[in-house]
């Protein structure tokens, strides 16, 4: 069996290339967490799903991560270190 | 099928967009409120989610990246609403009966590569999906 065709969402599209992804998008500027918009950012979070749909479709070189801009996109202040978790030890 | 990590494992996809089904597979630590959570010290365990399942009997639980978006909606990591939406829009032939959740934080990353992931793989190509839309935290 061949498997399924598959894209990824990821915001960390340095360490995901090292994986190598056959398809991939990366909204930049999102914070972990918001892999596709904020909570209730319903325009927002549909619009990256359909650009990861239109990776998915899309004829172009495995590998190709697709780094996109959504101006609709404002980091959450509240959110601290981007997302990420900063423990101690 | 051991494979050198230098590959791109690349399927092409079989259907047209609109004629695709597609599986959700998150290592956001997404799950069911009734399933067991997820140990944050590190687990491969992973959590089948049922295509029918109401989203607000989702949660996270996940201990290396801020979810209180998440919790607050989990289409911010699981567009679950989204992509049902689509479907019943005709741009997706529709949404798999299986998906899976994932927690991603492991240091067992031989038990991750030889057992967890080629299982996890196994149950989506056994569902109905065509296609698997992946994402993370």
């Amino acid at each position: 069996m061949l498997g399924l065709p598959t894209v990824l969402i990821t915001l960390v599209p340095q360490a995901s290339r090292e994986m190598g992804p056959p398809r991939a998008i990366a909204p930049a500027g999102f914070q972990l967490g918001d892999s596709l918009g904020g909570p209730r950012q319903v325009a927002l979070q549909r619009a990256v799903l359909l650009d990861a749909l239109r990776r998915w479709e899309a004829r172009d070189e495995p590998g190709n991560i697709w780094e996109i801009t959504y101006p609709a996109y404002v980091p959450d202040p509240a959110i601290l270190h981007g997302g990420e978790i900063v423990h101690d030890d | 099928m051991p494979m050198s990590r230098r590959c791109i494992p690349y399927t092409p996809r079989q259907r047209e967009l609109r004629d695709s089904t597609f599986a959700l597979v998150s290592t956001a630590g997404v799950q069911m409120r009734e399933q067991e959570p997820y140990n944050l010290d590190g687990d491969n365990s992973w959590r089948l989610i049922p295509g029918d399942v109401r989203t607000d009997q989702l949660l996270v639980t996940h201990g290396h990246y801020d979810h209180r978006h998440a919790d607050a909606d989990i289409n911010c990591v699981f567009p679950l609403d989204r992509l049902r939406e689509l479907a019943a829009e005709g741009v997706i032939g529709g949404v798999a009966d299986k998906h899976l959740g994932f927690m991603g934080y492991t240091q067992q990353l031989r038990d991750l590569y030889e057992r967890a992931a080629p299982e996890m793989a196994k149950v989506i190509e056994r569902s109905r999906a065509d296609a698997v839309l992946l994402t993370a935290g």
